[in-house]
C-alpha cells in the first residue's frame, strides 16, 4: 500500500509517502530537478504517486444542490 | 556529509488523533496548518517536475523574485489556482507539448506579479466578522484559471453583483458562527477563494471543488444565506478530503462504481466517500435547527444517508478504516435523535425513493431475461431468476425528483401541485397514492412510487422490465410486484 504507516509506539502516527518540501526554495527545487534520483529513493516514490494522481484525477466534485 | 534540499526533506505525517479528527470532520488548527503545508508541498513538487521536463531555466525569474520578494512570491505559489495551472502544465508536458504550448510562460508572469508590491487593480475580497470570529477570502471573478474548476464561471462581476455576494456572505457567516462555530473556524482556515459560476438549469444551486485546488470553491450565486453557508461547508470538506487522499490511500479500489445517495448516476467508491464526508458537515449544520421542519427533514435524511454510505464502503486501507471509523463515530449518535413522525416519514421516504429511482435508472435487465419474465407471467409460473447489470452513466446526473420537490414545498407550507400519486404520497395518504400509481403504464417514477408506498421488497428494475415486456397485456403493476415478491 502506498502511504499510511501506523506505528505502535505510545504516540502512533501516520506517515505519508509524500515528502514535505513546503519550506524549500525554488533554487533548491531547480537544483534537484537536474539530479537523477535512484528509483527506490523516497522522492522517486513520492513523484510516482504524484504522477498517478495526475493520471487519475477523477472529475471535479460537482453537483451539490445547496438551495432547497 | 550533511544532506540538504529535497534529500533532507521528511515525509508528511499526521498523528493518529489528527487523522481521527479529520475523519470526524473536526480538525484543529494545527492539523489544518499541516494541510496548508501539504498544498504548498504539492505545488512545489509539481514545479520541480515541470522544471525537470521543460528545463530549469523556466524557474529562473521566479526564483529571483523569491529572493527579492519572498512573501509575495510564496503567497502566489500557495494559491489554489496555481495548483490547477501546475497540474495542467505538467500533464501537457507529459503528453508531449512544448514548454510554450504547455503554458510555462505563466511562471514569468507570476515573477512579474510578485515584484509588484501593490497590484494596480485591487483584488475583490469577501470579508465577514461575527461574535469574535472573522474570515477573509478572495472573490475570484477574473483569473482565466478559474474556468478549470469544473463549472462555467460567470463573467467578471458588476459592482452590484459583488455587493450581492458580500451581503450573502455576511449573513452566511453569521449563521455559521452562531450555529456551527467549530465548522466556521475550520472554514476560515481552509477557504482561500470563492469563484462565482453560472447556475445550472438542472440544479437550484451548484458548487464544485477541484482535486488540484485545495481551498477554492466554485459556486453559483446562492438563493439565500443558508444555501451559501451549507455550500461552503460542503465544498470545504471536499477540499480537506482531497488533501487527505493526497497523503494517504483510504480505499483499495477507489474506482469501483456503486450507489451514492446524493447522485442519480453511479459513483466510484472515492466519490461515495467524498459525498459522505461532505454531507457530514451539512448534516451537522441542519441539526442545529430543530424547530424548522425543512431543516429537520434535511438532518433526518442526510444523517441516515451518511451513515449508510460510510458503512457500505468496502476495501478500506488501514488509514481508511481509521478515517471512516471516526466519521461513523460522529454520525451514528445522531441517528437516535428524535425527529417528528411526519418529517421522519418524508425523510426516510426520500432516501428510499432515491434508491429506487437510482436502480431504475442505472440497472438494466437483459432483454432475454425480461422476455422470460413475460413468458412465466403468461403461463402462471413463478418468476425466473433475473440479474441486472449496472449501466455506466455517460454524464453527471444531479438528483431530480418531482416528489422530493413536493416534500420540500409541503415542509415549507407552500401550495402543492403535482401528480395525484405524488400529492397523496407527500400528504401521507398511501392508499390513494397506491391507487394512483397502479395506473402506471411504464413511467419509472411511478414504479418507484408504487414500491415506495406498497412497501413490497422487490427489485424495481425487474418489476419495470417485466411490466415493459408485458406492455400489450396491460397487467396491474401491483400484481406484478406481488408476483415477484
Amino acid at each position: 500500500m502506498d502511504g499510511g504507516t501506523s506505528t505502535t509506539s505510545a504516540t502512533p502516527d501516520w506517515r505519508s509517502a509524500m515528502i514535505d518540501v513546503s519550506a524549500l526554495s525554488l533554487a533548491e527545487l531547480a537544483a534537484d530537478a537536474e539530479t537523477d534520483r535512484a528509483d527506490d529513493s523516497p522522492l522517486a516514490h513520492c513523484l510516482r504517486r504524484l504522477a498517478d494522481d495526475l493520471a487519475h484525477p477523477g472529475e471535479p466534485i460537482a453537483g451539490f444542490n445547496s438551495a432547497l | 556529509m550533511t544532506v540538504t534540499g529535497i534529500g533532507a526533506a521528511r515525509p508528511h505525517r499526521l498523528s493518529d488523533a489528527a487523522l481521527a479528527a479529520l475523519g470526524a470532520g473536526r480538525p484543529g488548527p494545527g492539523v489544518l496548518d499541516e494541510l496548508r503545508r501539504v498544498r504548498m508541498s504539492r505545488h512545489l513538487l509539481l514545479l520541480r517536475q515541470i522544471a525537470a521536463l521543460a528545463g530549469t531555466a523556466c524557474l529562473r525569474e521566479l526564483s529571483a523574485a523569491e529572493t527579492t520578494h519572498p512573501a509575495r512570491t510564496r503567497a502566489l505559489l500557495d494559491r489554489p489556482l496555481f495548483g490547477v495551472w501546475a497540474a495542467g502544465c505538467l500533464t501537457a508536458l507529459r503528453d508531449g507539448a512544448s514548454p510554450e504550448a504547455a503554458g510555462v510562460g505563466h511562471l514569468t508572469e507570476l515573477a512579474a506579479r510578485a515584484r509588484i508590491p501593490r497590484p494596480r487593480q485591487a483584488e475583490r475580497l469577501l470579508t465577514a466578522a461575527h461574535d469574535g470570529l472573522s474570515i477573509s477570502v478572495r472573490l475570484e471573478d477574473s483569473d482565466p484559471l478559474r474556468a478549470r474548476l469544473g463549472l462555467t464561471p460567470t463573467p467578471p462581476l458588476s459592482e452590484a453583483g459583488a455587493a450581492r455576494w458580500q451581503a450573502a456572505f455576511t449573513e452566511a457567516w453569521r449563521l455559521l458562527v452562531d450555529r456551527v462555530r467549530p465548522d466556521a473556524e475550520v472554514l476560515s482556515r481552509v477557504l482561500d477563494c470563492v469563484v462565482p459560476v453560472e447556475t445550472d438549469p438542472a440544479a437550484r444551486g451548484i458548487s464544485a471543488t477541484s482535486v488540484h485546488a485545495y481551498g477554492a470553491v466554485a459556486i453559483s450565486e446562492p438563493a439565500d444565506p443558508a444555501a451559501l453557508a451549507v455550500g461552503l461547508l460542503h465544498e470545504a470538506n471536499h477540499s480537506i478530503l482531497n488533501a487527505v487522499l493526497y497523503l494517504f490511500d483510504l480505499l483499495e479500489a477507489p474506482d469501483t462504481p456503486g450507489y451514492s445517495p446524493w447522485r442519480d448516476d453511479p459513483r466510484p467508491a472515492s466519490g461515495i466517500l467524498h459525498g459522505a464526508y461532505a454531507y457530514l458537515t451539512v448534516t451537522r449544520f441542519w441539526r442545529t435547527r430543530p424547530e424548522d421542519p425543512l431543516a429537520r427533514f434535511e438532518f433526518a435524511r442526510w444523517r441516515a444517508a451518511v451513515a449508510a454510505a460510510a458503512e457500505g464502503l468496502t476495501g478500506l486501507t488501514p488509514a481508511g478504516e481509521r478515517f471512516v471509523g471516526a466519521l461513523l463515530d460522529e454520525v451514528r449518535p445522531w441517528l437516535a435523535e428524535p425527529v417528528g413522525r411526519d418529517v421522519l416519514r418524508l425523510a426516510e421516504g426520500a432516501n428510499r425513493d432515491h434508491h429506487l429511482r437510482w436502480r431504475l435508472r442505472n440497472l438494466r435487465v437483459d432483454p432475454a431475461d425480461a422476455a422470460a419474465l413475460a413468458r412465466a407471467w403468461r403461463r402462471g409460473e413463478r418468476p425466473p431468476p433475473v440479474t441486472a447489470r449496472l449501466h455506466r452513466a455517460p454524464r453527471r446526473a444531479l438528483e431530480a425528483s418531482a416528489r422530493l420537490d413536493l416534500a420540500h414545498r409541503l415542509l415549507r407550507g407552500l401550495p402543492l401541485e403535482g401528480s395525484a400519486g405524488d400529492l397523496a404520497y407527500v400528504r401521507g395518504d398511501h392508499g390513494a397514492a397506491l391507487r394512483a400509481y397502479r395506473e402506471n403504464r411504464g413511467d419509472r417514477t411511478d414504479w418507484a412510487g408504487l414500491l415506495l408506498v406498497s412497501g413490497v421488497p422487490v427489485a424495481p428494475e425487474v418489476a419495470a422490465a417485466a411490466g415493459a415486456a408485458l406492455g400489450a397485456d396491460r397487467p396491474d403493476p401491483l400484481a406484478i410486484v406481488n408476483w415477484l415478491s
